[in-house]
C-alpha cells in the first residue's frame, strides 16, 4: 500500500485582489508538490515570491483560490488536520504576560492535552530547547533567539508528525541558529517531517533533503536536493595529510587519462559561520552557556566539528 | 510496529478533535481573563472605591420642607456606584474586545492558535467568555464594595434618624415605618437584579464589539462604533414609537418589519431600565429578570453567529 504523503499541494493558485484594480494579483500560481513522511523539504525564494502565502494556505490560514492543499491526507481547511501540524510563523510573538511553562501549557492545552501529560510534554519541551532556566521568565523578557526556540517548543508540543517553519533562524545569532538546525536534524532522525522555508541557503542545504524553489508564485525547480546541486561531470576528492610529491603523482595520473581534466587542487575551507562556532566554543564565557545546551545539541555539534577536523 | 505504537500512545493523550469544546474555550477564556488582569485593569477599582468613599461621605443640606434626606443620601450613594459600575463594565466590555483580537494578529500569536486543531467558533467563543469573566468579577467586586459601604451608610443613618424620631415622640408605627423606608434604600436583592442589568447591557455591547472587530482593521474603529451604538440604543425604542405614531396607519407592514429589523441591529436598551428602578429602591419582579436574562441571550447569541459567521472565513 502506498503511504500516504505528509503534504501534498495540488495545483495551488491564490489571489489577491487588488486595491483600485479589477485584476487580482496572483501569489501562487499553479503550485503542486508531495513531501513524504520523514522527509525535509525546503522551500526557498525572494521576498514576495509565495514561500509564505503557500504555507498560509496548508494552514488554513488562507483558502486556496484554486487547487487543493493536504496534510497526512486531510484537507488543510478542516480543522482536524492540524492535529498533525506544528507552526513556528516568522518572527513569533508570544503573550508576553505568560512564562515561558505557561506559554507552553496554553499550547498543551489547547492541543488537547490533558492532566500529567501536560507537565511532562512542557518538562521535555523546555530540556529540548534548553530554556529550563528560563521556564519561570515572563515571554516580555525573552531575547530573539529564545523566542525562536520557545516557538519551536510551542510547535512540537503536541507531537505533530509534520513541522512547518518560516524562516526559523531569522534574527537569530549563530549559536542560536545552530542550535536550531541541530535540532531540526534531530527531528528529522526521529521521523518528523519538516517543512521549511529560509533565505539562507547555506541553512537550508545543511538540513534538508528535498528542495522546492519559487519565483514569482511558481515553483521553478524541485527534487532532492543531491541530485539538483551535484555537478555531474566532476568528481570530488579529499585527501588528508597528502605530500607534495602525492599530489604531483595525482596529477600526473589525471593528466595522462584519457577524456580527463584536471580543474583545480586546493585546501577546503571551512565556513565563516563554523569558524565562529568553534571560536565560540574555546572562549570561556560561552563554555558556561555550553552546559546548558541540551546533550543532543553538543553531541551533534562535536560530530560535525571532527567530521570536518 | 514502533509507528504504531506511538500512534496508539499519540491517541491516548489526544482526544479527539470536536467541532465545539467546551473545555478548550475554557482554556482560552482563562487565558483571556489571565491576559487581562495582568494588564492591571484591575486598578480601576481603585478609583471606583475612592469614588464609593466620596460619595458616602456626602450630606444633603437639611431642609425642613423634605423628610427623606436620609433615602435621598442613599440613593445618591447607590447613584454614583450604579452609574460607575455601568460605565466601567460597558467600558470593559468594548475596549478588552475590541483590543483582543487585532492584537492577537498584529502579534501574529493568532497564527499559532489557528494552526493548532482549534476552530474559529471556539476562539472567538473563549475570547468573548474571558472579556465577560473579567466584567463578572469586576463587578461581583464593585457590588460588594458597595454593599460594605451602603449597608455601614444605612446603619448610621437609621441611628440617627430613628433617635430624632423617638426624640421628637414619634408613635411606634411611625418610627417603624421610618425605618422600613430607609432600610428599603440600603442593600437588598433588587440592588443585585439591577447590578445583573448592567451585565447583561455590558455582554451585549461585547458581542457588539466583537462582532465589528471580526471585520474591523481598526481597534479604534471598533471601539467608536460600538460607543455609537450603545447611545443609540438607548433611545431606539422611543425613535421607533414616535416614528410609528407620528405615521399612523399609514405605516405598511413592510416598514413595521424594518423597524423591527433596526431593532435587532441597535438593541433596545431602554429595556434595561431597571437598573434606575433599583436605584430609586423600587421592587424588581423575577419575571423581568427572566425576560432580559433570555433577551440577552437572544442578543448576544445574534451578534456572535453574526461574528463567527464572518470570522470562518477569513483569511490571515
Amino acid at each position: 500500500m502506498e503511504e500516504t504523503p505528509a503534504v501534498q499541494i495540488n495545483r495551488l493558485v491564490k489571489e489577491f485582489p487588488s486595491p483600485f484594480r479589477k485584476t487580482k494579483v496572483r501569489a501562487v500560481n499553479d503550485v503542486s508538490l508531495k513531501i513524504m513522511p520523514g522527509e525535509v523539504y525546503g522551500l526557498i525564494g525572494p521576498n514576495g515570491s509565495g514561500k509564505s502565502t503557500t504555507m498560509k494556505a496548508l494552514l488554513g490560514l488562507l483558502r486556496p483560490t484554486a487547487g487543493s492543499c493536504h496534510v497526512f491526507g486531510k484537507n488543510s481547511l478542516k480543522t482536524d488536520s492540524r492535529q498533525e501540524i506544528g507552526f513556528l510563523p516568522e518572527n513569533p510573538y508570544f503573550y508576553k504576560h505568560l512564562t515561558g511553562e505557561e506559554t507552553l501549557r496554553f499550547y498543551a492545552k489547547l492541543c488537547g492535552l490533558r492532566g500529567k501529560k501536560i507537565k511532562t510534554r512542557v518538562d521535555e519541551m523546555l530540556e529540548m530547547v534548553s530554556l529550563q532556566d528560563a521556564r519561570k521568565r515572563r515571554i516580555g523578557g525573552y531575547s530573539k533567539g529564545m523566542l525562536q526556540r520557545i516557538g519551536l517548543a510551542q510547535a512540537l508540543i503536541h507531537e505533530p508528525r509534520l513541522l512547518i517553519l518560516d524562516e526559523p533562524t531569522a534574527g537569530v545569532d549563530p549559536v542560536g541558529s545552530r542550535q536550531i538546525r541541530d535540532l531540526i536534524v534531530s527531528l528529522r532522525e526521529r521521523g518528523v517531517t519538516v517543512f521549511l522555508c529560509s533565505h539562507l541557503l547555506e541553512q537550508v542545504q545543511e538540513v534538508c533533503d528535498h528542495v522546492g524553489i519559487i519565483f514569482n508564485g511558481s515553483l521553478v525547480k524541485e527534487g532532492r536536493l543531491d541530485d539538483l546541486i551535484a555537478i555531474e561531470d566532476q568528481t570530488e576528492v579529499v585527501i588528508r595529510h597528502a605530500s607534495d610529491h602525492t599530489l604531483t603523482k595525482i596529477r600526473d595520473v589525471i593528466n595522462d587519462s584519457k577524456n580527463t581534466e584536471f580543474v583545480r587542487m586546493g585546501k577546503p575551507r571551512t565556513t565563516l559561520e563554523r569558524l565562529f562556532l568553534d571560536e565560540a566554543k574555546k572562549s570561556d564565557s560561552l563554555l558556561v552557556d555550553k552546559d546548558t545546551l541540551p546533550h543532543v545539541v553538543i553531541a551533534s555539534t562535536n560530530k560535525k566539528g571532527g567530521d570536518h577536523a | 510496529m514502533l509507528l504504531l505504537l506511538q500512534q496508539i500512545r499519540k491517541e491516548e493523550i489526544m482526544r479527539k478533535n470536536s467541532f465545539f469544546s467546551p473545555s478548550r474555550i475554557l482554556v482560552i477564556a482563562s487565558h483571556t481573563f489571565t491576559q487581562l488582569v495582568r494588564m492591571k485593569v484591575f486598578y480601576f477599582l481603585a478609583v471606583f472605591a475612592l469614588l464609593m468613599i466620596a460619595a458616602s461621605f456626602f450630606e444633603m443640606p437639611y431642609s425642613r420642607t423634605t423628610e427623606d434626606t436620609a433615602e435621598q443620601e442613599l440613593i445618591i450613594l447607590k447613584s454614583t456606584a450604579m452609574g460607575s459600575m455601568a460605565m466601567f463594565s460597558v467600558l470593559f466590555a468594548i475596549a478588552a474586545t475590541a483590543l483582543l483580537i487585532p492584537k492577537d494578529l498584529e502579534d501574529r500569536t493568532l497564527y499559532t492558535i489557528l494552526s493548532k486543531p482549534v476552530p474559529r467558533l471556539d476562539y472567538l467563543i473563549g475570547k468573548l467568555s474571558g472579556v465577560l469573566l473579567l466584567v463578572v468579577v469586576s463587578l461581583l467586586l464593585m457590588d460588594g464594595l458597595l454593599c460594605l459601604i451602603l449597608n455601614y451608610r444605612t446603619d448610621g443613618l437609621l441611628a440617627v434618624e430613628l433617635e430624632k424620631a423617638r426624640a421628637q415622640g414619634w408613635p411606634k408605627e411611625y418610627i417603624q415605618m421610618r425605618h422600613d423606608s430607609i432600610t428599603q434604600q440600603g442593600v437588598t436583592w433588587d440592588l443585585h437584579a439591577g447590578v445583573a442589568a448592567i451585565f447583561f447591557k455590558a455582554t451585549i455591547m461585547a458581542s457588539i464589539a466583537l462582532l465589528i472587530s471580526t471585520f474591523s482593521s481598526s481597534t479604534l474603529f471598533t471601539i467608536v462604533i460600538s460607543v455609537v451604538i450603545y447611545f443609540v440604543g438607548h433611545f431606539t425604542a422611543d425613535a421607533r414609537n414616535y416614528w410609528l405614531h407620528s405615521h399612523g396607519s399609514n405605516v405598511s407592514q413592510e416598514l413595521k418589519m424594518a423597524s423591527q429589523g433596526v431593532a435587532l441591529i441597535f438593541p433596545d436598551f431602554q429595556l434595561y431600565n431597571i437598573i434606575d428602578a433599583t436605584i430609586e429602591g423600587k421592587t424588581v419582579s423575577a419575571s423581568i429578570i427572566k425576560k432580559l436574562t433570555v433577551l440577552t441571550l437572544f442578543y448576544t447569541g445574534i451578534y456572535s453567529v453574526l461574528a463567527w459567521f464572518t470570522f470562518r472565513k477569513k483569511e490571515f
